[in-house]
């Protein structure tokens, strides 16, 4: 069943990244609708199903809109799915601005470890502007918090709740 | 066997996938078969989530054009009437210019230019990201085309076909940093290679410290790279830079928004590689 759900939210994703595009093409240089599945399941199941669901979308992302670098996207998400799994099963995240900060930090790491790749891979790259990136982070966070307050209204978490250690 | 905590387990799951996606990126550099097969897979996998994308955005953009049509105003009617009137006086002049052209090319012997055989294509969908900048456009293997084909609207140059699928092709736009088209100043012909730049206007570089290069000029193709044929515009100096070395550099503000491209035209053959005939002599009566 989770599989089913991670299919149906990658697939809405897609959905939605290709759709921006062609309604608001501009749009697609702040906002990165394929990094909320993995947000989304870092925040609210295993580190190990963020990475997984950050691969695929990465790859369904690198088939559809990469020109040259089949692999980047998935490597990129993978390491995020990864980086924000683990996060997630250290602190309590899922609330407004923990969801806030993840999804910035997300839009941000994804710009700058994709520059560096594109770098390391012989593609030119140009220097990134600091307010566009801000503008970036400012969406992305907007963006993973209110899908996931959307997606928290139809189903709880998978992950146990977590006990306050005891004292003395 | 002691068992492998879930971190490093997760860890070494890490690791075993970024490995994999850097071998399937240095493969799809090399144009390798890996990379060609896990994107097959990966495209037909996702095909109807595609084709969903694309209709809703389909709706909503025609729900758009509806109410920007029903809202569209006298004033706009008037320019228009009044563009028109301007257009149809440039058309006249514009008829009376091809006329005397084609005298010119006969007497100067030289065959006369066909335009290059095209497509068009409706714009599916497009990234315009800081690092790249690209377009899917609904025209692919099965209708012709090919990677490296030049791609044009109206207005200007856009971009070139990077791959081709089935169905649709992506094409690189040339606002993206790993663009490159040979333009030339349209008033000076001064020459010289524009690179895209991302959100930044495009730049004109290695064009000569001395070349004679004003803000407003106009940079079309040269045709010299091959994929462009000469002609098509490109944009408008907007900044002409302190020469460095033998070279001064030229900010160009692009002649296509990226972020308005609906409809565009892919050439299916370039016009710089088809040879020059020479006429017959016509027959005396």
């Amino acid at each position: 069943m989770i599989v089913l759900w991670a299919m149906l939210g990658i697939g809405l994703a897609l959905a939605f990244e290709l759709g921006l595009g062609r309604v608001a093409p501009a749009a697609t240089h702040y906002v990165a609708i394929m990094t909320l599945p993995l947000a989304t399941y870092a925040l609210r199941t295993s580190q190990r199903s963020s990475m997984v669901v950050g691969c695929v979308s990465g790859l369904l992302q690198d088939f559809w809109l990469e020109p040259r670098l089949f692999g980047l996207n998935g490597l990129v998400k993978t390491f995020l799915g990864w980086a924000l799994g683990g996060l997630g099963a250290r602190f309590d995240l899922n609330n407004f601005w923990g969801r806030f900060a993840a999804g910035a930090c997300v839009h941000l790491v994804d710009e700058g470890l994709q520059t560096v790749l594109r770098k390391l891979f012989g593609d030119a790259v140009t220097p990134v502007d600091a307010g566009s990136l801000a503008i970036r982070a400012v969406a992305g966070g907007l963006l993973t918090a209110g899908v996931l307050s959307i997606v928290g209204k139809f189903g709880t978490s998978r992950r146990p709740p977590r006990q306050k250690p005891r004292r003395g | 066997m002691a068992a492998v905590s879930p971190a490093r387990a997760n860890a070494l799951l890490l690791g075993v996938m970024s490995f994999a996606q850097l071998l399937l990126m240095a493969a799809s550099v090399r144009g390798g078969m890996a990379s060609t097969g896990v994107a097959a897979t990966v495209g037909g996998v996702s095909r109807p989530a595609a084709s969903a994308g694309r209709s809703v955005s389909e709706i909503l953009l025609d729900v758009a054009h509806f109410f920007r049509d029903v809202h569209a105003d006298d004033v706009a009617n008037v320019k228009l009437r009044l563009e028109v009137t301007r257009l149809a006086g440039e058309l006249s002049r514009t008829q009376e210019l091809t006329q005397e052209n084609e005298r010119l090319r006969r007497l100067l012997g030289m065959h006369e230019d066909l335009a290059p055989k095209s497509i068009g294509a409706s714009v599916v969908t497009a990234r315009l990201g800081s690092q790249s900048r690209v377009i899917l456009v609904d025209r692919g293997s099965g209708h012709g085309v090919r990677p490296d084909m030049a791609v044009v609207a109206w207005g200007g140059a856009v971009g070139r076909v990077v791959s081709v699928e089935t169905g649709f092709a992506r094409v690189r736009l040339l606002s993206d940093p790993n663009s490159g088209a040979a333009g030339v100043v349209a008033r000076s012909r001064a020459e010289g290679m524009i690179v895209g730049r991302g959100a930044e206007p495009m730049e004109m570089i290695y064009v000569p410290k001395y070349a004679d290069v004003a803000v407003g000029d106009r940079v079309v193709t040269s045709g010299l790279d091959g994929v462009f044929p000469r002609g098509f515009g490109l944009g408008r100096v907007t900044v002409v830079g302190e020469p460095v070395g033998a070279s001064k550099s030229i900010r160009v503000e692009p002649e296509v928004d990226d972020r308005s491209i609906e409809d565009v035209l892919i050439l299916l053959e370039p016009t710089g590689t088809r040879l020059l005939e020479t006429d017959e002599p016509e027959p005396r009566p």
